[in-house]
């Protein structure tokens, strides 16, 4: 499969590190999958971070909650491709993944939203309102907590590709 | 049993602290998969007055549904009981809990967040000064020419995976990666000075496959049954509680791999001549780590301690490091740090009056003075004890 965060546009190269495809079916066969592969994807990109064990706790969680958002989303056929590369102290995680043009529309807005000024504020409403985090609320607290950066990526008819950049290393403790 | 399908978290209530406590990975699908958990929160609200105490420092993991369901209890608590507080206490260690729980004090004012940090080890303090790291590197220097043979006896081979816990400024992991080229090693330390000082090493001097981090003896956010060699040198004695920390090694070592700890029994130095001098000062030492919750004397109690954390085929041996190691002044450097750090800051601390400090340091000078002399004899003796893990 075409790495698509190799060269785009000019922008510097982001190495491949990781990658897991597989069925929509399988994927959605039991959620526990969505821990596993962010765990899995955690440890083994992590070795050679500064803190290794810091690292892979704060990408297992960033990740999970990307996957546990495909998961949600319950397409029933296609597949899904996670793919983790890296440049410098970023960490880049594109999620290819069916989607309904609607659902790509209400991407394309959260993500504005996202850049928006009121992000924090839309968040901090969220958890002392909702019952549970909608789609959006999650990707907010990924750019708030782990000041993570969204893009969408054209990657087919009926699928979108999120990419979002994770810059862990910089993270303050 | 699938392990998967078994909880992976935890949540407690302690009436007696006023705690309510989650531990482990929290990825509920649902949250009704959380509704006991929910229930015991909701009723240790209840049930509690003044401050709830919300420990998360045992949480590696919760997704977003998860923390927006104990949120909303706790806020909404707030709401309705504006007398209650809740205290929430984070792990320096787990690096996203402290700022995703800190959110919730911007909600509700009654809520706080503290990060529980390596003050809980008030002795340590002084031993990790940046001031004192090239005393350490020397220790390591001195107590390496024994080690490099010991080892092999207790588990160390090429190859390996190995954990060393409580490493300081590295100096040990970097000696053990260049003698025994093990496939892995995580070096584990709670200051990040010593931390930053190891990594600045390796990057200097190229070395790789050493993963220098950050985290707590008692408390790690590293995996059970990961390694074939746990080390942990010199830090029992440091900890008031030994038996947590072994705990901690013994879970994370694999069922028939080893635990290797060296411990000292400062008592035990000696020199001569001027014996008597250094023998008394140095049982003084005992007394005085003593005072600061610390077992300078731990050494030959390492094998009481490894039978009783479950750990069998227990190796114990002891080695004398000497003014005879290679320089002699090396020695005698590592015996001024000692009186520095032992006389001028914790028995000052203490109280310790001036002419108590003045014959406490005789000892210490003595001893560097049997290190120099040409017919001297100076002794540090170190005990080494590993235990196996049972399969």
């Amino acid at each position: 499969m075409n790495i698509a965060s190799q060269s785009v546009g000019g922008e510097a190269v982001f190495k491949p590190m990781i990658q897991i495809d597989l069925e929509v079916k399988a994927f959605l066969s039991a959620w526990l999958h969505c821990d596993q592969i962010s765990t899995y994807s955690a440890r083994m990109i992590s070795h050679n971070r500064s803190d290794s064990v810091r690292h892979s706790n704060l990408f297992s969680s960033a990740f999970n909650e990307l996957l546990e958002v495909a998961f949600r989303a319950r397409h029933s056929s296609g597949e899904i491709a996670c793919r983790v590369s890296r440049r410098g102290e970023t960490d880049r995680i594109e999620l290819t993944f069916p989607c309904m043009p609607e659902e790509r529309q209400f991407y394309e807005e959260a993500i504005l939203q996202i850049a928006g000024s009121e992000a924090r504020e839309r968040y901090l409403n969220s958890v002392s309102g909702d019952l549970a985090p909608s789609r959006e609320v999650v990707l907010l607290e990924l750019a708030i907590d782990y000041n993570a950066t969204f893009r969408l990526d054209e990657a087919g008819a009926d699928t979108i590709t999120l990419v979002v950049d994770l810059p862990l290393e910089g993270l303050p403790n | 049993m699938n392990p998967y399908l078994l909880p992976r978290f935890e949540t407690q209530y302690d009436i007696n602290d006023q705690e309510f406590s989650i531990s482990g990975i929290v990825r509920p699908q649902s949250i009704d998969e959380l509704a006991p958990s929910i229930a015991l929160l909701k009723d240790s609200i209840d049930r509690v007055r003044g401050i709830l105490y919300v420990n998360i420092r045992r949480l590696t993991q919760m997704n977003n549904t998860a923390f927006h369901a104990f949120s909303r209890v706790i806020i909404d608590a707030c709401r309705a009981r504006p007398d209650l507080k809740f205290v929430v206490i984070t792990s320096s260690v787990v690096g996203w809990t402290t700022r995703k729980f800190g959110r919730l004090s911007g909600i509700e004012p009654n809520i706080t967040v503290e990060e529980y940090d390596s003050e809980f080890y008030p002795g340590q303090t002084f031993l990790e000064e940046g001031g004192f790291i090239p005393i350490l590197r020397t220790q390591t220097k001195l107590t390496w020419r024994h080690e490099r043979t010991i080892l092999p006896r207790h588990g160390m081979q090429p190859g390996i995976v190995m954990a060393d816990i409580c490493c300081g400024i590295g100096d040990f992991a970097v000696l053990v990666q260049r003698e025994f080229e093990p496939s892995r090693i995580v070096a584990l330390d709670h200051a990040r000075t010593s931390l930053a000082y190891a990594r600045n090493v390796a990057a200097e001097f190229d070395i790789k496959g050493i993963e220098y981090t950050y985290g707590d003896a008692s408390e790690m956010l590293l995996e059970d049954d990961q390694f074939d060699l746990v080390t942990c040198r010199h830090s029992l004695q440091v900890f008031n509680n030994p038996e947590l920390i072994l705990k901690e090694l013994f879970r994370i070592c694999k069922p028939g791999g080893r635990v290797y700890i060296t411990n000292e029994k400062n008592s035990h130095c000696l020199g001569e001549p001027r014996a008597d001098s250094i023998q008394w000062t140095y049982n003084e030492v005992a007394k005085l780590w003593a005072h600061f919750q610390m077992d300078i004397e731990l050494g030959p109690k390492s094998r009481r301690y490894l039978i009783e954390a479950g750990f069998e085929d227990i190796r114990v041996e002891s080695f004398m490091v000497t003014n005879h190691d290679g320089d002699p002044q090396d020695f005698a450097d590592v015996i001024a740090a000692w009186e520095n750090v032992y006389a001028g800051e914790m028995a000052t601390k203490r109280g310790d009056p001036p002419a108590f400090i003045r014959r406490f340091r005789q000892g210490f000078q003595d001893h560097i003075f049997a290190a120099l002399h040409p017919k001297g004899y100076a002794g540090w003796p170190i005990w080494v004890a590993s235990g196996r893990k049972p399969l």
